[in-house]
């Protein structure tokens, strides 16, 4: 699909393209969506990101990136037949993290997004994400905290859980990112491998292991508010999580003290095709 | 979301705008049930200014269709959008509705 014959079609046809077509050309863009046990809301999900990603005229891919459910997700992507679309499977319930790893070095795009597959963080908000990608910035968080961020039906409990974890995350950790859980954020394609290559957490805290590898690595990282309404089904037991995140963050300081994050762990199998040997791409800041 | 009423050539149409989900199903399926509860079994839901509709939407229009069915009318869509359209695609209920 030539860019000149995209731009001429209305986004409905677009999409009919994009569904029936194998793309001829490396994606501009990919969009991971981890799942687990998402048999009721995943079709909608790709229905809405698919028809606004279509919009953009740009080459993409969709990837859903599958953790061990054992309900009917996989199958029920997979029966869409929509040719750009690829399902990432797994054997177990790794955890989110593992998920969302596996996504992204699977991707093939310029630029990669993981958006969960609630919908909770509309697809209409990639466009503010991309433009800071354009502007320079090497990793950019859509976020519920920073200024012009749009919050709906968010409970007392998750705000609360919320304001403590940035008491934590700002105040003790040092990572200058004032919402590390959104799940909306983006990658350029070699800030995407040196991260996800060198993740280790494999459950919800993995958020706060990117940015820190991202500001360890001197990584250009922006937050950009975003429309965030909360989708009803998501569990979230503070309590339990807060414990989590406090054990993950003392675990992720001794995995830099020990040096866990000095040489990719998973390596992609792009990065394996060309040369193992070979470093990872990024350029640091630092 | 918001929700507007009105009738035409004896339908009663329901005009959606905005993201229908699990927060918006119940004041939705509240006013469709009201419609058909009054006798009124020929509806509309008009879905051009719906930019996404989730799994409790799909079944907040599917129940009200088979009500006025079984009262011997007919729930239709009007002019979905295209994210509409497609989810209603993927899922196959464009299959169980009548779209105009």
């Amino acid at each position: 699909m030539t860019e000149e014959t995209s731009q001429s079609l209305d986004s409905l046809q677009q999409y009919r393209v994009w569904a029936s077509t194998p793309i001829d050309q490396p994606p501009t863009y990919s969009v991971v969506i981890p799942t687990y046990n998402e048999e009721i809301r995943i079709v909608p999900t790709i229905g809405a990101i698919a028809t606004h990603m279509c919009t953009l005229g740009e080459p993409w891919e969709l990837i859903i990136s599958d953790d061990g459910s054992n309900d009917s997700t996989v199958q029920l992507v997979n029966d869409l037949g929509l040719a750009n679309l690829r399902v990432v499977p797994a054997k177990i319930n790794a955890g989110k993290g593992d998920a969302v790893r596996r996504g992204m070095l699977a991707s093939l795009g310029e630029t990669v997004l993981f958006a969960d597959a609630d919908q909770s963080t509309p697809i209409e908000q990639f466009e503010r994400l991309a433009d800071q990608i354009r502007l320079g910035a090497d990793v950019v968080v859509g976020s519920r905290a920073a200024d012009g961020a749009e919050v709906s039906n968010k409970s007392m409990a998750r705000k609360a859980f919320s304001a403590g974890l940035r008491f934590v995350v700002m105040g003790v950790f040092r990572i200058p990112v004032a919402d590390t859980q959104c799940g909306f954020k983006m990658f350029t394609r070699e800030s995407a491998d040196l991260l996800f290559e060198r993740q280790l957490i494999d459950d919800f805290s993995f958020d706060l292991e990117v940015l820190y590898l991202s500001q360890k690595f001197g990584l250009k990282t922006v937050e950009v508010p975003v429309e965030w309404i909360d989708a009803p089904g998501s569990t979230v037991n503070p309590t339990k999580v807060a414990l989590g995140f406090l054990r993950d963050l003392a675990t992720i300081k001794k995995n830099d003290r020990d040096g866990k994050y000095d040489r990719p762990t998973t390596p992609t199998s792009r990065v394996q095709a060309t040369d193992e040997a070979d470093p990872p791409t990024t350029q640091l800041a630092a | 979301m918001d929700i507007a009423q009105h009738t035409t050539d004896g339908r009663v149409v329901f005009t959606l705008t905005g993201r229908f989900d699990a927060h918006e199903a119940d004041a939705v399926k509240d006013a469709l049930h009201a419609e058909i509860k009054a006798g009124h079994s020929d509806l509309g839901v008009d879905l051009a200014g719906v930019v996404f509709l989730d799994s409790s939407a799909l079944a907040t229009l599917t129940s009200a269709m088979k009500r006025c069915r079984e009262a011997g009318g007919d729930l239709v869509l009007l002019s979905p959008s295209d994210p509409a359209r497609v989810i209603l695609e993927l899922t196959r209920l464009d299959l169980a509705f009548e779209i105009l």
